[in-house]
């Protein structure tokens, strides 16, 4: 992760050693000083520190939120998505771009996140209202109450879209896709600590995790309080995600296969897991950003396509892998 | 004190009744064997008094507390299930899924103990799943399997434990195996065993006394060679049973005409 994070320092148009670009950032941190003039500064310290920064944030939360996800439904497809975080993200944001800001212009409004936000939240509470109260299949209930909602939010995205102008819906688009080029710093301290609380909730819950993987009765027989458990796990998943979805936009793939890739390297048990997902999720999408940037001399590929090139592949792998017969 | 008093519970579901009226007192340190025919009530009624199933009407007191009064973690201290259809997780070895029944011994945050690590390895032994401790639990036959299941409910480290079909896809040396291990558990630690059984002859070699149900009632409760010998055993089966003694060990089979037996006698 730490190799990853230094290395994304240096990439970019404007050559800087890498030395001089760790030292810069510890320079800012008030270890040692820094050997860059002032333009080499602003580039390290303020565009792409904080993109390195909140790649690692981001990374971390969504795989965590993916690990819980698929631990709290017993289901390996889960994702931090699965209860309409995305659907309600997007129809947020797409309210703040084509009916709130300047429909004539082709900028992503700066209120975009706390709709996004609201939305994504709004369409978890929604799912949970119809398929997490009580019953004896919350779990199933849930995934199809998600699914749902999903559709439901997508459909009026959908409409506001096609009566919008093309500028507004190209805004749309890039949004959706994901994108870290915007990040600030004010930005990364804006989701720290919900990243740090709903990480360290989810962590926590690996125990309990462990436990529900014998079914929700055998479970309650165990003394496991499941339906106390799923709703926290799911609370925190859910927000944290919402708070990075929200600022970033909708960057999948990371919540399904880095689970998967940690579970292949430590076993089954989430006591392990969740906290490996941390630095794989960073790790996976510093690596991811740093393609997105660069792999193009000149334009930037949105983020949410190379998560999706380079998970779409690795997650066939890794179901090949899981089907070998073990010996 | 009884182990499980069972207090006129009802379970009806959907308008179905399960369970009518079953009113029941279980002693300490015996094995108690629901027997009955499908669709007698015997799941229900291991479940509720496992608390993992609310009853409709009346109660259950285990060691003197209403189990689905308590909070999860205190009636799971108190009471113990082994299901018919355990679900094994795929990728979990045999040690990590015993230990999920330390679960209800320690707080979520908290990890096990020396002494909850020192106990597994104990009843593992107990078990006979030393050997295999390590192996994925997905990977294990059957009897190997119900026998993890079995460790996971001693660890568990309650007085009273509830089976709902301990034996299911067994073959009968391992039927036998499995049965010896409970019988051992009852005669040497004074464990309360409820569980249920569609064998009569194993339930009742096995089991102390033995409950028959039906139709969501009680028909019958005693010792198990007195209701292995009741004629309401036959009519609560449908079928005519009969005991039959070999070396001393009750056998009940069925009294059942061959078919040519019974075409050739109605064209006489």
């Amino acid at each position: 992760m730490i190799v990853a994070a230094g290395a994304a320092l240096v990439i970019g148009v404007s050559s800087v050693s890498g030395t001089a670009a760790i030292g810069d950032v510890l320079s800012h941190l008030g270890i040692g000083h820094t050997s860059l003039n002032d333009v080499q500064d602003a580039i390290v310290w303020d565009l792409r520190a904080p993109r390195v920064a909140m790649a690692l944030v981001v990374g971390a939360m969504l795989a965590v939120a993916g690990g819980s996800y698929q631990g709290v439904f017993r289901n390996p497809l889960a994702d931090p998505y699965l209860l309409g975080i995305a659907a309600g993200a997007g129809l947020g944001a797409t309210i703040a771009i084509t009916r709130i800001g300047n429909p004539a212009s082709s900028g992503i409004p700066t209120f975009t996140p706390w709709l996004a936000f609201g939305g994504a939240m709004a369409a978890v509470a929604l799912t949970w209202s119809i398929g997490g109260r009580g019953g004896r299949n919350t779990a199933a209930t849930l995934v199809l109450a998600g699914v749902a909602v999903s559709s439901l939010l997508t459909s009026v995205q959908t409409y506001l879209q096609q009566s919008s102008s093309s500028s507004s819906i190209e805004s749309v688009y890039l949004w959706l896709l994901g994108s870290l080029s915007g990040a600030s710093w004010a930005q990364v301290w804006l989701i720290i600590p919900y990243v740090v609380m709903c990480t360290l909730v989810c962590i926590a819950s690996g125990r309990a995790l462990d436990v529900l993987s014998v079914g929700d009765m055998e479970s309650r027989a165990l003394g496991l309080p499941v339906s106390r458990v799923r709703f926290l796990v799911i609370v925190a998943s859910s927000f944290g995600t919402a708070a990075v979805v929200s600022v970033v936009g909708l960057v999948g793939f990371v919540g399904l296969i880095v689970p998967h890739v940690v579970r292949l390297t430590v076993g089954t048990s989430y006591r392990r897991i969740l906290p490996l997902c941390v630095t794989f999720g960073a790790t996976f999408l510093v690596l991811a950003d740093s393609v997105a940037r660069s792999a193009l001399s000149g334009a930037e590929i949105p983020l949410g396509v190379v998560t999706a090139l380079i998970g779409a592949p690795v997650f066939v792998i890794i179901l090949n892998i899981s089907r070998r017969p073990t010996t | 004190m009884s182990a499980i008093d069972i207090h006129s519970v009802g379970v009806t579901i959907d308008g179905a009744v399960l369970l009518s009226d079953v009113t029941l007192s279980l002693e300490v340190g015996r094995w108690y064997t629901v027997i009955g025919p499908n669709g007698a009530g015997k799941t229900t009624l291991v479940e509720t008094v496992a608390g993992v199933r609310s009853p409709s009407t009346g109660s259950v007191l285990i060691e003197g507390h209403d189990v689905h009064a308590l909070k999860e973690r205190d009636r799971a201290r108190l009471v113990a299930l082994v299901p018919q259809h355990p679900v094994i997780p795929a990728g979990m070895d045999v040690w990590d899924y015993v230990i999920l029944g330390r679960t209800p011994h320690h707080g979520l945050l908290r990890g096990g103990s020396a002494s909850d690590d020192a106990l597994v390895d104990d009843v593992l032994a107990r078990v006979g799943l030393t050997r295999l401790a390590h192996r994925d639990v997905t990977t294990l036959s059957g009897g190997e399997r119900q026998r993890a299941v079995w460790a996971r409910a001693l660890v568990q480290s309650t007085r009273v434990v509830v089976l709902d079909e301990p034996t299911t896809g067994m073959d009968v040396r391992h039927q036998t195996e499995m049965l010896e291990l409970l019988r051992r558990e009852v005669d040497e630690c004074g464990l309360t065993v409820l569980a249920t059984l569609h064998d009569l002859t194993l339930a009742g070699q096995f089991a102390d006394d033995l409950i028959l149900l039906e139709g969501g009632r009680v028909r019958e409760t005693g010792l198990a060679r007195d209701v292995v010998r009741s004629p309401a055993l036959s009519a609560a089966y449908g079928t005519e049973l009969r005991v039959v003694d070999v070396d001393g060990a009750d056998v009940v089979v069925p009294v059942v005409t061959r078919v040519s037996e019974r075409v050739v006698t109605s064209s006489a």
